[in-house]
C-alpha cells in the first residue's frame, strides 16, 4: 500500500496539514491499519523533497503552529499514473497460513489442529466485521471495507477446507520430497 | 444483546441424536443447544447432516435414537399434530426455496399462518403488509412467487416464517440460491428483526460469509459436531 | 425412414431406462391400448358377420345385420373415452420427462423431433398393450368369418393412433432446451373453438328438431342421432362453463375467504381454469349421456312393460333388456375411463408439486388443509358444471318421454336426476385417491432434492 499516493490523494481536493490528513485517512478508511503522526510527517517531506508537493503556509488558527501543504502539478500528474495503474495480480504466492501447514509437516507437528485453530480465529474475525457491518448506522464506505476483508478471509477458509481435506497426501508428498 | 431471557436453560437442546436415510447415515450422536435470543450457524460440507439435524431440532423428522427438547417438551415424543402446531405457531421455517405457495399473492403467503391460526382475511393481509414493509417488499405484496426476483422472495419468505412471531426460526440455506447482494440483504434482514424481536435462529449454510452473522458455530463433519466456536 | 428408426431407438432407450413413475404410464398406456384394441376387434367380429346368424349369447341382439350395426356404432363410440384415457396417459410424469426431453433438445434434437420420440415411447407401450389384447381376443373371434385383414388393421391402428394422441397431448408440454419446467399454457380459454363447435351443433340440433320424429320409440330411427349430437352440444357448453366457472369461482372465493384451504384452492383455479377441463369434458359427456340414458331407459322400460301386459310386444323381453344393459355397461366403461383419467391427473398435480407441498407441511399447515385444498380443487368447479350437465341430459329424457307419449304413458325420469348426484360424488371420491399419495408428498425426504 503506498501511504505517498493515499497522501498525494487526500491532498488532491486542496491544502492540508498533517493532523488532518491522518484524520481524514482513517476516517475515509474504515478497519485500515490506523496512519502514525510520524509517518505522515516523513512521508509529506518527501513528498516535498521529491517535487510532488510544497508547503502551502503556515497557521496556527490559536493553536500551535502547523503547516499546511498542496499538491504540485507533477504530483497530480503522478498520482494520475498510479491511481490508473493495474495493482499485480499476486505476484509472489507466500502465504503464512502454507508456510506453518508445511513446516508444521517437517518438524511432525499437528497440522490439522492448527487448521483448525486457525478456522476458528478467522471465523472469529468474520463474525466481528460482520458486526461492524451490520452495526446501525455503519456508512458504506464502512461496509465495502468490511466486506473486502470479509471475501479475503473467506478464501482463506476455503483454502484451509481443501487443504485440510488434502493432509494425507500433502504429508506424504512433503516427507519424501 | 444476543442472550436474552434466562441463558441458563437453553431453549432447544438435542442429545446424542442418530439419524438413517435408507442406507446412508446422516447424524450419528450428534448433540447440540440453541438458547433463548441466540443466532447459531451450523456449517459442514454437502452431506455431513446439517439439513437433517435441522428436520430433527424442528420436529420435522424424529430422530432414531436421543432426544430433542423444547421449552421443557420432548419433540420426540410429541404427536404429528402437535408437532405440526408447533411448527406453526412457536417456530418459523425458511428453504433454500420452494417454501412460498406458487398460486397464493406473496401478501396471502405471508398471511396464510395467521389464516390458520383463525385470524380473519382482512386482519391478516394487514399484518401480512407490516412484515413485507419491514422486509422491503410491500410494493411486491400483490405479486406471486414466479414475478419474484430470488431476493424478493426470501424476503417474503422471511416474512411468513416471522409473521407469528415464533420463538426459533429454522433457517436452510436461505442465502443458497442468492447472489452475494441478494444474500448480504437477506441476511441483514433475518438477523436485524431476530435480534429486535428476541427469535432465536438456527442457521443451516455452507458459506462461512452467512455462518459469520450467527452469535455461534458448531461444525458438523460425517453426523457428529466437529467444533463449537464459541460465542464473541 | 433411418431418422424415423434413430427416433424409435432412441423412445426405447429412454423407455427401457425409465424410473417407477415411467413405468405407470407405460402400463397405464399399455392398459388403455388394450382396452381400445379388443373394442376394435369386437367390432371388426361384428362387421365380419354377414347375413343373419344365431349367436349363442346376447339374447339375439347380435342376429340381424342392422342389430350388429347398431352395437358396433356404440363400440365405436367407447372409443372415444379411451383415446382421451391415452392422452391423460401421455401427461404422467411430462414436468419430470420434460427434463429428460430438455437434455435431448440440449443435445440437438428439433422440438418435432422431441415430440416425436415422446409420441413413439407412447406408441411403445400401445403396441405392447394391443399384441396382448389381440392375442388373448383373437381365439375367442367365431372362426368361420375371422376377418384377418381388419385384425391386423387395429393392431396397428391402435398404436398408431395412440403415438398421435400422445403428440397432440404433449403439443404444449415440450418447451426449450434449458427445460424449463412449465407447461405453455394458451392465454385465452378454447373459447373460439367452442363457440364454434356450439354454433354448428346447435344449427343440426335445430334442423333434427324441425324434423318430424318417425318410428316407435323402440326402433333406431333419428333418435339416437339426436340424442347422441344433443348429449355432444351439452357437454361443450358444460365444459366451457367448467372453465369459465372455474376463473369465476377462483376469483369469487380468492377474495374474500379466511379459511385457508378454500383460498389455496380458489387461488389455483384462478391461475389456472383450463388444466382440467380435457378431464372434465370427458366427465361431463358421461354425465349427460348417462343421465339421459338413465331417464330415456326409464320410459322405455316402462314402456315396454305396458307392452307386454297388453301382449303387444314382437319378441322376448330379454331381446330389448339386453341392448338396454349393454348400452349401460358401454356408458359404464366410458366413465369408469373418465374417472380414472380424473383420477391420474389429480395424482400427476399433486407429484409436480410435491417440494412444494413438502414445505408447506414442514412449515406447519396442517395435513387436513392440504387434503382439503386438494378435493375443493376438484369438488368447487365440477359442481356447476355436473349439475347443468345433468340438467341438459334430463332435459334430453324428458323431450324422449314428450315425443313417445302418444304410445305410452310416460313415467318422470327421476332417474336422470340422480345420475348427476352420483357422477358429482364419484369424481369426489376420485380425487381423494391421491390424499395417501399426499400423504406420502408431504414426507420431509422430498425437502432434500431441490
Amino acid at each position: 500500500m503506498s501511504t505517498r499516493h493515499i497522501l498525494l490523494g487526500l491532498l488532491a481536493g486542496g491544502p492540508s496539514h498533517g493532523y488532518d490528513l491522518k484524520r481524514r485517512h482513517d476516517e475515509r478508511f474504515p478497519q485500515a491499519r490506523p496512519l502514525a503522526y510520524g509517518q505522515v510527517y516523513t512521508t509529506l517531506q518527501r513528498l516535498v523533497r521529491d517535487g510532488l508537493a510544497e508547503v502551502d503556509g503556515t497557521g496556527s488558527d490559536g493553536g500551535p503552529e502547523r503547516t499546511a501543504y498542496r499538491s504540485t502539478v507533477d504530483g497530480s500528474r503522478e498520482l494520475a499514473r498510479w491511481a490508473g495503474e493495474i495493482a499485480p495480480p499476486a505476484p509472489f504466492v507466500t502465504n503464512e497460513i502454507f508456510a506453518k501447514v508445511v513446516v508444521s509437516i517437517l518438524a511432525d507437528g499437528d497440522p490439522e489442529a492448527y487448521l483448525r485453530a486457525q478456522r476458528a480465529a478467522h471465523m472469529e474475525r468474520m463474525r466481528e466485521l460482520t458486526a461492524v457491518k451490520t452495526a446501525k448506522g455503519s456508512d458504506l464506505a464502512t461496509v465495502l471495507s468490511a466486506d473486502y476483508a470479509l471475501n479475503h478471509l473467506d478464501a482463506d477458509l476455503r483454502w484451509m477446507a481443501t487443504t485440510a481435506a488434502r493432509l494425507t497426501t500433502l504429508t506424504a508428498e512433503v516427507d519424501t520430497a | 444483546m444476543s442472550n436474552q431471557g434466562d441463558t441458563s436453560v437453553p431453549l432447544l437442546a438435542a442429545r446424542d441424536l442418530a439419524k438413517t436415510h435408507g442406507r446412508t447415515r446422516a447424524l450419528s450422536g450428534a448433540s447440540a443447544e440453541l438458547r433463548a435470543g441466540e443466532i447459531l450457524a451450523v456449517t459442514g460440507t454437502s452431506g455431513s447432516g446439517k439439513s437433517t439435524l435441522l428436520h430433527c431440532l424442528a420436529g420435522i423428522v424424529r430422530p432414531d435414537e436421543g432426544t430433542v427438547t423444547y421449552a421443557g417438551e420432548r419433540l420426540d415424543e410429541l404427536s404429528e399434530k402437535r408437532l405440526s402446531e408447533l411448527r406453526r405457531t412457536e417456530f418459523g421455517v425458511v428453504f433454500q426455496f420452494g417454501q412460498l405457495i406458487p398460486e397464493l399473492r406473496a401478501v396471502d403467503n405471508v398471511a396464510l399462518p395467521l389464516l390458520l391460526a383463525g385470524a380473519s382475511r382482512t386482519d391478516a393481509r394487514a399484518t401480512a403488509g407490516e412484515w413485507l414493509e419491514r422486509f422491503g417488499v410491500r410494493g411486491q405484496g400483490e405479486s406471486r412467487p414466479g414475478e419474484l426476483s430470488g431476493g424478493q422472495s426470501q424476503r417474503v419468505a422471511l416474512a411468513r416464517a416471522l409473521v407469528t412471531a415464533p420463538r426459533i426460526v429454522f433457517a436452510d440455506e436461505p442465502t443458497g440460491a442468492l447472489d452475494s447482494l441478494a444474500s448480504e440483504q437477506v441476511m441483514t434482514a433475518l438477523v436485524g428483526t431476530a435480534r429486535e424481536a428476541g427469535t432465536a435462529v438456527l442457521l443451516i449454510t455452507h458459506d462461512a460469509q452467512v455462518a459469520a452473522y450467527a452469535d455461534r458455530e458448531i461444525r458438523l463433519t460425517d453426523g457428529t459436531v466437529a467444533t463449537a466456536g464459541v460465542a464473541a | 425412414m433411418n431418422a424415423f428408426l434413430a427416433d424409435l431407438r432412441l423412445a426405447w432407450l429412454l423407455t427401457k431406462g425409465s424410473d417407477r413413475r415411467e413405468w405407470w404410464r407405460v402400463g397405464l398406456t399399455a392398459v388403455g391400448a388394450a382396452l381400445a384394441t379388443g373394442i376394435g376387434l369386437g367390432v371388426v367380429a361384428l362387421r365380419s358377420l354377414d347375413g343373419f346368424y344365431s349367436v349363442s349369447f346376447g339374447s339375439g341382439l347380435f342376429d340381424s345385420p342392422s342389430d350388429r350395426r347398431n352395437v358396433s356404432l356404440a363400440l365405436g363410440l367407447l372409443l372415444i373415452p379411451v383415446l382421451g384415457f391415452l392422452g391423460q396417459c401421455a401427461r404422467i410424469g411430462a414436468v419430470h420427462r420434460d427434463r429428460r426431453l430438455a437434455a435431448l433438445r440440449l443435445a440437438g434434437a428439433g422440438p418435432w423431433q422431441v415430440r416425436r420420440i415422446a409420441a413413439l415411447e407412447s406408441g411403445l407401450a400401445c403396441l405392447a398393450g394391443a399384441v396382448v389384447a389381440t392375442a388373448a381376443v383373437v381365439p375367442l373371434l367365431p372362426s368361420p368369418a375371422t376377418d384377418w385383414a381388419g385384425v391386423v388393421l387395429v393392431a396397428v391402428a391402435v398404436p398408431v393412433l395412440g403415438a398421435g394422441v400422445s403428440a397432440v397431448a404433449l403439443r404444449r408440454v415440450v418447451a426449450d432446451p434449458l427445460g424449463r419446467v412449465r407447461r405453455v399454457r394458451p392465454v385465452r380459454g378454447p373459447g373460439r373453438l367452442f363457440g364454434t363447435a356450439t354454433r354448428l351443433l346447435t344449427v343440426t340440433v335445430v334442423a333434427i328438431a324441425l324434423t318430424p320424429v318417425f318410428g316407435s320409440p323402440v326402433s333406431f330411427g333419428l333418435g339416437p342421432v339426436t340424442v347422441l349430437v344433443l348429449a355432444v352440444l351439452i357437454s361443450l357448453i358444460a365444459i366451457w362453463l367448467s372453465g369459465a366457472s372455474s376463473r369465476q369461482l377462483g376469483e369469487g372465493f380468492a377474495a374474500g375467504t379466511s379459511r385457508p384451504a378454500l383460498l389455496i384452492a380458489a387461488e389455483r383455479l384462478r391461475e389456472d381454469p383450463w388444466s382440467t377441463a380435457r378431464t372434465h369434458a370427458a366427465l361431463l359427456l358421461v354425465t349427460v349421456v348417462g343421465s339421459g340414458f338413465a331417464g330415456v331407459r326409464q320410459i322405455l322400460l316402462a314402456g315396454l312393460a305396458d307392452m307386454r301386459r297388453e301382449g303387444r310386444l314382437g319378441t322376448r323381453m330379454s331381446y330389448y333388456t339386453t341392448g338396454i344393459d349393454l348400452t349401460a355397461a358401454a356408458i359404464l366403461v366410458a366413465f369408469a375411463l373418465a374417472l380414472t383419467a380424473l383420477a391420474v391427473g389429480t395424482a400427476e398435480s399433486l407429484a409436480t408439486r410435491r417440494r412444494g407441498l413438502a414445505a408447506q407441511a414442514a412449515a406447519g399447515v396442517p395435513h387436513a388443509v392440504l387434503a382439503r385444498a386438494l378435493l375443493l380443487e376438484t369438488a368447487l368447479p365440477l359442481l356447476p358444471a355436473i349439475t347443468v350437465a345433468g340438467l341438459g341430459g334430463t332435459v334430453i329424457s324428458a323431450w324422449y318421454g314428450a315425443a313417445v307419449s302418444e304410445h305410452t304413458d310416460v313415467p318422470v325420469p327421476y332417474a336422470a336426476l340422480l345420475v348427476p348426484v352420483g357422477v358429482y360424488a364419484a369424481c369426489v371420491l376420485a380425487a381423494a385417491t391421491s390424499l395417501p399419495l399426499l400423504r406420502r408428498s408431504v414426507r420431509p425426504g422430498e425437502l432434500r432434492y431441490a
